[in-house]
């Protein structure tokens, strides 16, 4: 025996009712116990989205974020089976629509972007990456830490409050947000155009450090100075510190 | 055996405390899943110390919505890769329409109901190659009934052929809810198919209801009724303590352990004497 029509509008009833809060009655639900159903799925909802997005929330009015949340939950059908991914759906349904809160807050897409990356690079399955972590900064290739996304903003949404942001603080910033080999934490490097550019080619495989500069400097039509290769190499020190760099290319036996 | 359920907010803790010791550990598959990093280094510690008991939250084996097989698949796969020893689902559903709820809804108590989600069990346990354990979920109204609760239950039992994961506070919420008694209840379920009990918390919140929240202490009347199930069941099964919401210090959840262990022991020896 199938499902019957019946059966099915009545759990298409009650499931609408989670979603939306707008109650339609359903033979032998008790009305006043069934707005449980309806405050519990919410509640893990919002809770969710909080969690992901506490930037987002503060910058939000509170009535403006409780749209939000029920909008959303009303009009998108959430196809994750794995609840931490629902609030990659929430950026993503933003764009698709395009809120009008992205219109009145000029750095809320930036913003809704950064605190979901920070979750999923947090979250996301683990990309083994073979290297080796003796080598000699200047001459031995590097490896690029896979579990990392290369960014650029028109808003510094990383760097101040976004409600201190306004059109003034509009620019170029790029930046690298990575997950720490030892920690699992996520962290990010503020980049001049220049190193996101030598990063981008770092991504594409191996190099060392003084190919990365020459190629960059080429592409940026700069001077290959000693002063510029003391940037890079410092960069580098650094990016080999904080785990942005985790090792060496392994030199293979011919 | 008495476990505990493995959550993020007391995994560390766990891990490193000398004087917790549940005998094993449940995760729900869908929370690790395709995680790495932090959270993966820590999962896998607490394999290498606990056996695996897992309990799905987003199957939807009571969904009208088909059933998702790619996910059905990872699960698979997550079960092998962890040498998880039971899986066990809710006789609810947590999507319909095409969107999930990330709850649990109840399924109404119809025949063609019965045969819908029988036959969904069924297809799980064929594609998974293993038996896997339903368990009767907490309800704060019935939708369109037909059938009873235990008719409904009972007749899926024996449809889908599958294992009874018997949550004795569940029961005790629902009697309460819908003013049955919780003894005469678990009298009339197969007991012969119990493979897995939970124990929880619970909270009420109103003169006539009980929400299932897993946010407080095991009340002793739900201990009573443990004690009950434990001297019908007459055989020995896993245990577990499920606290997901207002964690306390782990010692009380060890007492609370220590009790259900106890309370087992008593009935489970009874059960030895009678049988010599």
């Amino acid at each position: 025996m199938p499902l019957s029509d019946l059966t099915r509008r009545h759990q298409s009833a009650l499931a609408s009712y989670c979603r939306t809060g707008q109650y339609n009655a359903i033979p032998g639900v008790h009305a006043g116990h069934v707005t449980h159903y309806r405050r519990l799925v919410y509640n893990v909802v919002d809770d969710m989205l909080q969690s992901a997005y506490p930037l987002t929330h503060h910058l939000l009015k509170a009535k403006e974020w409780k749209a939000l949340v029920q909008e959303f939950f009303s009009n998108h059908p959430c196809q994750s089976p794995q609840v931490w991914y629902m609030p990659g759906e929430l950026y993503q349904y933003m764009l698709q629509v395009q809120h009008p809160l992205l219109q009145q807050y000029d750095c809320l897409q930036e913003l809704l972007w950064l605190e979901w990356t920070e979750v999923e690079l947090f979250m996301m399955e683990d990309r083994p990456v073979e290297y080796t972590p003796d080598g000699d900064l200047l001459t031995d290739a590097l490896v690029l830490n896979p579990e990392h996304r290369l960014q650029r903003f028109r808003y510094p949404v990383h760097l101040k409050p976004a409600r201190q942001i306004t059109a003034n603080d509009q620019g170029d910033y790029f930046l690298v947000l990575y997950r720490k080999p030892d920690t699992g934490e996520v962290s990010f490097l503020n980049l001049s155009p220049v190193l996101a550019h030598m990063l981008e080619l770092l991504a594409e495989g191996p190099q060392p450090v003084s190919e990365l500069i020459r190629q960059s400097c080429a592409a940026w039509q700069l001077p290959l100075t000693p002063d510029i290769e003391a940037a890079g190499s410092a960069f580098f020190s650094q990016a080999l510190e904080s785990g942005l760099i985790p090792g060496f290319k392994i030199k293979k036996d011919t | 055996m008495v476990g505990i359920g493995f959550r993020k907010d007391f995994a560390a803790t766990l891990l490193q405390s000398p004087s917790f010791h549940p005998a094993f550990i449940e995760v729900a598959p869908e929370n690790w899943i395709g995680v790495g990093g932090y959270w993966k280094k820590m999962f896998r510690q607490a394999l290498e110390k606990y056996p695996l008991y897992t309990h799905g939250l987003s199957l939807s084996i009571g969904s009208p919505d088909e059933l998702d097989l790619v996910f059905l698949q990872q699960v698979k796969r997550f079960l092998q890769e962890t040498n998880a020893r039971v899986y066990s689902e809710h006789l609810s559903y947590s999507k319909c329409d095409n969107a999930h709820l990330y709850d649990l809804l109840p399924i109404p108590f119809t025949t063609d109901a019965v045969q819908h989600v029988s036959r969904r069990i069924r297809q799980v346990q064929d594609l998974l190659e293993r038996r896997i354990a339903i368990e009767i979920v907490s309800y704060y109204t019935p939708v369109a009934p037909e059938l009873t609760e235990i008719a409904f239950i009972n007749a899926i039992l024996q449809e889908a052929d599958c294992d009874l994961l018997l949550d004795v506070n569940n029961v005790y919420v629902n009697a309460f809810n819908h003013q049955y008694d919780a003894k005469a209840f678990i009298d009339q379920l197969p007991l012969e198919r119990v493979s897995y009990i939970h124990m929880a918390g619970h909270e009420q919140v109103s003169e006539d209801l009980i929400i299932d929240t897993h946010g407080e202490a095991i009340i002793d009347p739900v201990y009573d009724l443990f004690a009950y199930t434990m001297q019908q069941l007459g055989h020995d099964v896993p245990v577990l303590l499920e606290r997901d919401f207002n964690i306390p210090a782990l010692d009380e959840l060890q007492q609370e352990m220590d009790r259900l262990q106890a309370i087992k022991t008593v009935y489970l020896k009874k059960h030895q004497h009678a049988a010599v």
